[in-house]
């Protein structure tokens, strides 16, 4: 082993720093995991009917807007900008978040650091991977959407080529901001704490933005009577689009080859606008890029909310006390995790979206109909309220186990049985889920109005339906436990996952079918103000209660399997 | 050989390093004791140039780490407490990576892996997976990266930590070569058995300060009466073991 005079640095160009994401992915496919088949196909599935959708979509709208000629080309035009403009913040804030992780926060970094790497090659290797990781999503999405403008306006050859070259800066440019914005922020604050707060701040601002476009009410285009509203709400829709931002130079140049032009000025103005700030990222990086590391190194102030009122309210529960344990130790890592709690905001922002929906919705301009469609929509709100559960439980409660992850050996070791430690998950889950699910089913049935017999039969429904799909996301997440995993979204993407998703749908379907029926027949009776029959009544009762009975069932053998599988585990 | 001078790191208005200055020369072993958050770490760190120090200067085999941190980082081996590793490589394949970082390449990088796999006797496993190995033998694969490139200089952080017997020989066996090639290593450990039978020189941070250098017999006769082993001396310069209270806790 002689000490030879030392090798020089890195020869290879950036790519080569990507090798081991290419050849992890490579290797990743040659060794199949468990399940892989089965996820790639029911995700490819979801993926190209995701794409057919939006194509057809945008296929539609812009076909029926060329009936109206100079309008029409306003409109689309309208929204070509708005798409862009959509974007552009979108890919913005996206690189903000992405960037934090590829520059400062990827366990790799210390290997490659350590390396004698010219600094633009890493820089650029990092770059080439914030913009893949931030841009992927948008370009999946905007492809199927432009296909589809350009079939359906007949676009000459001259679009295609556009396209890619609007796409193309388009993505480069908020990637830059976003990766100069990094580099500044971490010079400031502790890189894990800039990702709290930027975490945050895109949550409210999607929060914002959700809200402000329900509430502007884009339904009024389709009445003739709000037709005076029309020049506000079009003069709404035009104010954030400004010639200043790249939003409007992308939007301009796809639009041109559809009025047989050539939009040399925006495109020009897009490609030396992603080159400048490609240098400007580079020239921030060179400067504050071993400073702005260093910070994120250091280990952040134990700064928390020690939560110590949940103590003393755990300390009134009639638990033991290896469950109070549990819960207090589940509830305070979710309090102190701004990446879990603060999803509840977009979701409690849908959740308001969703009743401002019932609120205005005018079913009495179907005068014969109104009341059959509002005890219809009590059907379609508690399958909307199952769904939102679902994705809760999916989300929270599947890798409730998991997140257990290199700590679990705490319980296996202790004098905790599988079967308490599960109970314990399962009712840190129920409790909110069900106030939540019951919440949201009462208050939309209120506001439509609906009979109430249904008010009453749909609010015990979801309280078994919560019973039901929050133990089957326990116990499935007990069989399927993914304790590698790095995040929680790889948790509920993972095969077990999947099976939860798959599984819960059926279930709602089947749920909701068997409740219908004995609906059907106390509305029949009802609308027609004649007393049910008791044949009738005990029929109804049956299938009220086989329903019921198969939450429950749904519940035990789920919650079964799991400690099964768990006490295996630790076996 | 490695140089430090009188380097510092400043975390708000907390010194994690204060004025430590270490000098290796080419072909010796130094050890770098001290207990958990006296500052080892972050010096390690600063050496491997993944920390900036607030103040002080790292040469590398005649190279500044602040001003030529390419050709500093050339001819450093560097091994660190808490490795990370590609998961879904293989160990070859990772190896291969890795030389290509120090510009290494073709049949001679090929060579070169297998002969480090073989010597750290992980032929058989050179086309599993990472994220298949046991804690020692990844601890193993990371020696392999770090001594690929023939370093001229070698920096371990806890260097047995996972290791059986075996392997500990082996890196023992290993270490003694490469410093007889004219290696300077640098390696913190709290195995203090360890420093004591491989080192040439030791030094103990406590408080982000060295508190004591020498000849590991000048260590052992800073602290009087007579010792001869490193744990007793270790414990009294760093403030006592805190055994006089564990009967009670119990």
């Amino acid at each position: 082993m002689n000490a030879m005079t030392p090798l020089p640095g890195l020869r290879k160009g950036f790519p080569f720093l990507l090798l081991p994401t290419y050849l992890g992915t490579a290797n990743r496919a040659k060794r199949r995991e468990k399940g892989d088949a089965v996820r790639s196909v029911v995700f490819g599935l979801i993926a190209v009917g995701v794409a057919a959708t939006l194509f057809a979509v945008s296929f539609w709208l812009t076909w029926q807007l060329t009936d109206y000629e100079e309008l029409g080309e306003y409109l689309l035009r309208l929204g070509i900008s708005w798409l862009f403009l959509t974007f552009l913040s979108f890919l913005a804030f996206s690189a903000l978040v992405t960037s934090l992780s590829t520059f400062f926060l990827s366990e790799d970094l210390k290997l490659l650091l350590a390396a004698p790497i010219p600094g633009t090659r890493l820089f650029y290797s990092r770059y080439a991977r914030t913009l893949l990781q931030a841009s992927w999503m948008v370009l999946a999405f905007l492809t199927p959407v432009l296909l589809g403008i350009g079939l359906a306006r007949c676009a000459p050859s001259s679009y295609y080529v556009t396209v890619p070259l609007v796409l193309a800066p388009f993505v480069v440019i908020p990637v830059a901001f976003g990766c100069i914005v990094t580099l500044m922020l971490v010079n400031v604050f502790p890189a894990k704490r800039a990702r709290d707060i930027l975490m945050l701040t895109g949550l409210l601002f999607a929060v914002a933005i959700v809200m402000l476009l329900r509430f502007i009410r884009p339904e009024r285009l389709l009445s003739v009577r709000s037709l005076p509203d029309i020049t506000a709400f079009f003069a709404t829709l035009q104010s954030p689009i400004t010639p200043l931002l790249p939003s409007f130079w992308a939007g301009e140049a796809t639009f041109a080859p559809l009025m047989n032009r050539t939009g040399w000025l925006y495109l020009a103005a897009l490609w030396t606008t992603a080159l400048a700030s490609t240098l400007i990222a580079r020239m921030a990086y060179g400067l504050l890029y071993f400073e702005g590391f260093s910070k994120s190194q250091e280990a952040r102030k134990a700064r928390f909310s020690r939560l110590a009122f949940m103590d003393r309210m755990a300390g009134w529960l009639p638990l033991s006390a290896s469950s109070r344990a549990l819960l207090l130790k589940d509830v305070k890592i979710f309090m102190r995790d701004s990446t879990q709690w603060s999803q509840l905001l977009l979701l409690m922002a849908l959740v308001a979206v969703y009743l401002y929906n019932f609120s205005v919705l005018d079913l009495d301009r179907i005068p014969y109909m109104g009341r059959v469609v509002r005890n219809a929509y009590a059907f379609v709100n508690l399958a909307m309220a199952s769904f939102v559960l679902s994705s809760i439980a999916v989300r929270f409660v599947f890798p409730a186990v998991s997140m257990e992850s290199t700590s679990f050996w705490i319980l296996r070791t202790s004098p905790v049985s599988m079967g308490s430690f599960l109970w314990s998950k399962f009712a840190t889950g129920f409790v909110p889920v069900v106030f939540f699910a019951t919440f949201l089913t009462v208050v939309a049935n209120q506001m439509l109005g609906v009979h109430p017999f249904l008010k009453v039969l749909t609010a015990v429904a979801v309280v078994f339906m919560s019973l039901a799909l929050v133990g089957l996301a326990a116990g499935l997440g007990a069989q399927y436990p993914r304790f590698g995993a790095e995040n929680v979204n790889q948790i509920a993407g993972s095969y077990g996952g999947v099976v939860f998703m798959v599984s819960a749908v059926a279930f709602i379907c089947v749920e909701i079918a068997m409740l219908a029926w004995p609906t059907s027949i106390f509305l029949f009776y009802d609308f027609r103000n004649i007393p049910v029959p008791t044949p009738r009544r005990i029929a109804m009762v049956v299938g009220i209660g086989a329903a019921f009975s198969l939450s429950v069932a749904v519940f035990q053998v789920s919650m079964r399997r799991g400690i099964r599988a768990l006490t295996a585990l630790a076996g | 050989m490695i140089t430090v001078k009188d380097i510092r790191k400043r975390y708000g208005s907390f010194d994690a390093v204060n004025g430590v200055s270490i000098q290796v020369p080419s072909g010796e072993i130094h050890g770098f004791l001290g207990p958990n958050g006296a500052g080892k770490t972050t010096t390690i760190r600063m050496i491997a140039g993944l920390l900036k120090p607030t103040s002080g200067s790292i040469n590398i085999d005649g190279a500044d780490l602040a001003l030529e941190p390419e050709k500093a980082k050339a001819a450093l081996g560097f091994v660190p407490d808490r490795p990370f590793i590609y998961e879904k490589l293989t160990a070859f394949e990772f190896l291969k990576f890795c030389g290509g970082l120090y510009g290494m390449e073709g049949p001679a990088l090929d060579a070169r892996a297998l002969e480090l796999l073989d010597l750290f006797e992980l032929t058989r496993w050179k086309d599993e997976l990472i994220e298949a190995f046991s804690h020692g033998m990844k601890q193993r694969v990371v020696m392999c990266s770090a001594f690929l490139h023939h370093p001229k200089a070698v920096l371990v952080d806890e260097p047995m930590v996972g290791l059986d017997p075996r392997g500990a020989r082996l890196i023992k066996d290993i270490f003694r070569v490469m410093a007889k090639k004219g290696v300077s290593i640098l390696m913190s450990t709290h195995t203090l058995e360890v420093a004591q039978e491989m080192c040439d020189y030791v030094r103990i941070i406590l408080g982000g300060k060295i508190i004591a250098e020498g000849t590991v017999s000048e260590v052992l006769s800073m602290a009087g009466e007579g010792h001869e082993a490193l744990t007793p001396v270790f414990l009294k310069l760093t403030g006592g073991s805190g055994f006089q209270e564990i009967p009670d806790a119990i």
